[in-house]
């Protein structure tokens, strides 16, 4: 008897150990995984056109509060209210709790406050110092100096981020974004992200013309150590990869024609060209004026200083900083910058695709004294 | 006397298997630490769409006709650009109904180009190596026949090639048949922790992650630079790893492109799959222990982590070898003169430490993916553990028993699928619906939103 009791209550107290488990498999038994979204795709400006779906929704299916006018539809999706009007013009310093849609152009003037989302399906004007949840505008969209965004901000039109702006998260436009200094953003995308000052006129490409270090070096050159190269620390990858043992630091102009991984900081000199892909376990310094078609990945900071024009993606896993002048198009897909750490883009800068942080993207202003000197310090190195 | 050596050898491996299983715990709660503090993964995600090279995408067949029409579907209905895409079943001398439905999927899509096989050495990496050839693609992408990828896994994998160094790159395999039995529930416990913590780990500590074969891929020039895929090892995505290692190249893990995959069933399946992986690592053990221990330009810690990797299915006979010597000191009187207290805190102490490193690992993979339900199952590993150690054990005592004598292994075997008869209703009720759709986005990369089929 003792024996069948110690059995009952020694499997008793096994069992406990593996009851919670066994529950668990209870629930689980005869079903399938369902936790991956096989529908995902990537879209940079997904939440603006979520929003407008949502909302189109919304407003075909609800029905109208008994209070609206002809001039202003209300309606009530729970404990949200939605205003439909024509236009809206909002003087300065209001509080907004409602989610307002217009129908045609919006406007408000400082200090105003809008605890919900807005649509606007033609033009809006957002007045300094006002902060919002998130805007929609299927026209141009011009947000003030100082204005905060707390989500993300979509327009079809020409975006403007004024002076000192946050946004919190994507900015996404279909025309262009018009980046001014001291704004930031966790990322933007456009077809043309500009910053202050762009000035066309002063690019000239004449980027590796002049190279006078050759990676790899031409068949039948005998390749020597020389402006911070060393041959004899090049080795072949195979598949025409190669990669460079310690820093690389060319200091004059450097024409790249195979990919290449440099295990340690990577730098080249003024009017480079880079035909291929780098990639460095350190920061990359690109030269001056340096024409840049290959990709750039440094595992820590990237520059890429006054002038360069990159045709390519770049990623950097520190800071990164796009310099006065910087220009980055390609022709059948738009290019690409990240970076773990901050993005800086300096004036006079134009992308033709997307910048994004992990961080943030930040527009400063270069002041012309300091872009003088460093300019002309650049273009001496 | 011999009483006396019998206690000396036993101590010695008990000893010993503390420290090697020691050494891997520590390994397992780094892993899990790191895996845990981490804020800012190593990827490429927001480069997704922006890298877009051409691709073969590669499904190895054999008798896959339960099987064949989701994995094409599923391609089909990718958001790549058609024009860059090249989709190659490898049907490799199937007998059932597969060369029919890859010939009808060929015929309404012109970028799928089958290559049936109906001679020469049987196994994937055979026919991989046949089919290889006629691939025009900068990038090679591999799918087993049972996965299932998701509209944008093919843009999710080929974004880490951006960086020159990456030579090949593994996605994230996660089960969707884990209430078909305990062994699968648990099978996906050991998956999670696999993927979600530990691939993801050793990547951001700058090791290289474990090419798995498949939802996966390879750069072509990579692949050229170190002799194409080895057709005599068991595991030449295992090898392929080290022999892009040796040569420079890394291995890129991408978390967030996930397949679903039919993980075993019942336990003769997996027996056989997991002896094949264990006969493969151990060949590649073997076969790369030297020249990775010489390799010139790796540092120390990556030439121990890629050890530890390699050698990790020895630690089944260790742990058996530590239990047996237990025994042995527990049933001899003399044995137990030593004293006792700190042999006992030693040994509890270990056992406390080293026991819970790898249910830390599940621990913080289901944390992060947030299956909290199916975390409760954590104790049933332990009938997991038991039964992965024996057969490893016995795959590995066939290993060392072929080797010496010089015979041949087991060969290659195909893991059996099962697909319960669903045939495969549940991914894709409405791929094709929106195949063409899907085509015409990506003829445009789908960098804004349309109307449809949007997701996030």
């Amino acid at each position: 008897m003792a024996l069948l009791i110690f059995s009952v209550l020694f499997l008793a107290i096994f069992y406990l150990h593996f009851s919670l488990a066994h529950r668990a498999w209870i629930a689980i038994r005869g079903k399938q995984s369902s936790e991956l979204d096989m529908r995902y795709v990537r879209m940079e400006d997904y939440f603006g056109q979520s929003f407008r779906r949502k909302l189109q929704h919304w407003l075909a299916t609800l029905p109208e509060a008994t209070n609206s006018t002809a001039g202003l539809r209300i309606y009530d999706h729970g404990r949200e209210r939605i205003y439909v009007a024509p236009t809206a013009q909002y003087p300065g310093g209001r509080v907004e709790k409602a989610i307002l849609v217009t129908e045609g152009a919006f406007a408000c003037g400082p200090n105003c406050d809008f605890r919900n989302e807005l649509m606007v399906k033609g033009d809006g004007d957002i007045g300094e110092g006002t902060a919002l949840q998130a805007i929609a505008a299927d026209g141009a969209l011009q947000l003030g100096e100082a204005v905060t965004v707390r989500r993300w901000v979509d327009a079809a039109g020409k975006l403007t981020i004024g002076a000192d702006t946050a946004i919190h998260s994507r900015a996404t436009s279909r025309t262009a974004i018009e980046f001014l200094p001291g704004a930031y953003a966790q990322s933007l995308f456009a077809p043309e992200i500009v910053t202050e000052g762009r000035n066309d006129e002063s690019i000239e490409l004449s980027a590796g013309r002049r190279a006078l270090v050759q990676i790899p070096h031409r068949a039948g050159q005998t390749a020597r150590a020389q402006n911070g190269f060393d041959p004899a620390k090049l080795f072949s990858m195979g598949g025409g990869t190669y990669f460079y043992e310690g820093n690389l630091d060319v200091t004059a102009s450097l024409h790249l024609r195979a990919p290449l991984v440099v295990r340690g900081h990577f730098s080249c000199g003024k009017e480079s060209l880079l035909e291929a892909d780098v990639k460095a376990r350190g920061h990359i310094t690109i030269g001056a004026a340096s024409v840049v078609k290959g990709n750039l990945v440094a595992d820590g900071n990237l520059l890429l200083k006054p002038d360069v024009y990159f045709q390519s993606l770049l990623h950097a896993g520190g800071e990164m900083r796009l310099s006065f002048g910087v220009r980055g198009l390609r022709e059948r897909l738009p290019v690409a910058a990240h970076a773990t750490r901050a993005l800086t883009l300096e004036s006079n800068v134009v992308i033709n695709g997307k910048v994004s942080s992990a961080h943030r993207v930040i527009a400063i202003s270069t002041p012309m004294a300091w872009l003088q000197s460093n300019k002309a310090k650049a273009w001496t190195q | 006397m011999a009483v006396t050596v019998l206690i000396a050898v036993s101590w010695i491996l008990i000893v010993l298997s503390i420290l090697v299983l020691g050494a891997y715990a520590v390994r397992h709660y780094y892993f899990g630490y790191s895996r845990m503090r981490l804020k800012h993964p190593r990827e490429t995600n927001e480069l997704v769409g922006f890298v877009m090279p051409r691709v073969t995408v590669f499904i190895p067949m054999h008798n896959e006709e339960k099987v064949a029409r989701d994995i094409l579907r599923a391609l089909v209905d990718c958001d790549y650009d058609w024009e860059l895409l090249e989709v190659i079943p490898v049907n490799d001398r199937s007998s059932d109904g597969t060369r029919a439905i890859v010939d009808e999927f060929a015929g309404r899509y012109p970028f799928i180009k089958p290559y049936h096989r109906t001679e020469g050495v049987g196994g994937k990496p055979a026919a991989l190596e046949e089919a290889t050839e006629l691939a025009t693609g900068d990038i090679y992408l591999m799918f087993d026949a049972d996965y299932v990828p998701g509209r944008a896994v093919l843009k999710m994998l080929t974004a880490p090639f951006v960086d020159p160094e990456i030579g090949a790159v593994i996605g994230r395999v996660v089960p969707h048949n884990i209430g078909d039995s305990l062994l699968s529930g648990l099978l996906s416990l050991e998956r999670c922790a696999g993927y979600q913590s530990v691939q993801q780990a050793r990547f951001n500590l700058g090791f290289t992650a474990q090419f798995g074969g498949t939802v996966g891929g390879v750069r072509a020039a990579a692949l050229r630079a170190v002799g194409g895929w080895n057709p005599e090892s068991l595991t030449e995505d295992t090898d392929l790893t080290f022999a892009l290692l040796l040569s420079g190249w890394r291995t890129a893990y991408v978390n967030r492109a996930e397949c679903y995959e039919e993980v075993p069933r019942d336990w003769a399946v997996r027996r056989r799959q997991l002896s094949r992986w264990v006969t493969g690592l151990t060949e590649c053990l073997h076969n790369y222990w030297h020249d990775l221990v010489r390799a010139r330009f790796l540092r120390r810690e990556e030439k121990t982590d890629a050890l530890f990797l390699l050698a990790m299915y020895l630690t089944a006979p260790i742990i058996v070898i530590g239990w047996v010597a237990s025994l042995v000191l527990f049933f001899i009187p003399e044995a137990h003169a030593v004293p006792v207290l700190p042999v006992a805190m030693l040994i509890i102490g270990y056992l406390l430490f080293s026991n819970q490193a790898t249910f830390l690992e599940i621990g913080v993979a289901t944390l992060l993916d947030g299956t909290r339900l199916r975390a409760l199952l954590m104790p049933l590993s332990l009938l997991n553990c038991f039964a992965n150690t024996g057969a490893i054990c016995n795959a590995l005592r066939k290993f060392y028993w072929n080797r010496f004598w010089g015979s041949g292994g087991d060969g290659w075997y195909k893991t059996r699928r099962t697909r319960l008869g669903r045939e495969g209703q549940a991914f894709s009720a409405s791929a094709e619906a929106t195949a063409v759709g899907a085509a015409q986005q990506s003829v445009k990369g789908i960098y804004y939103a349309s109307n449809d089929g949007m997701g996030d």
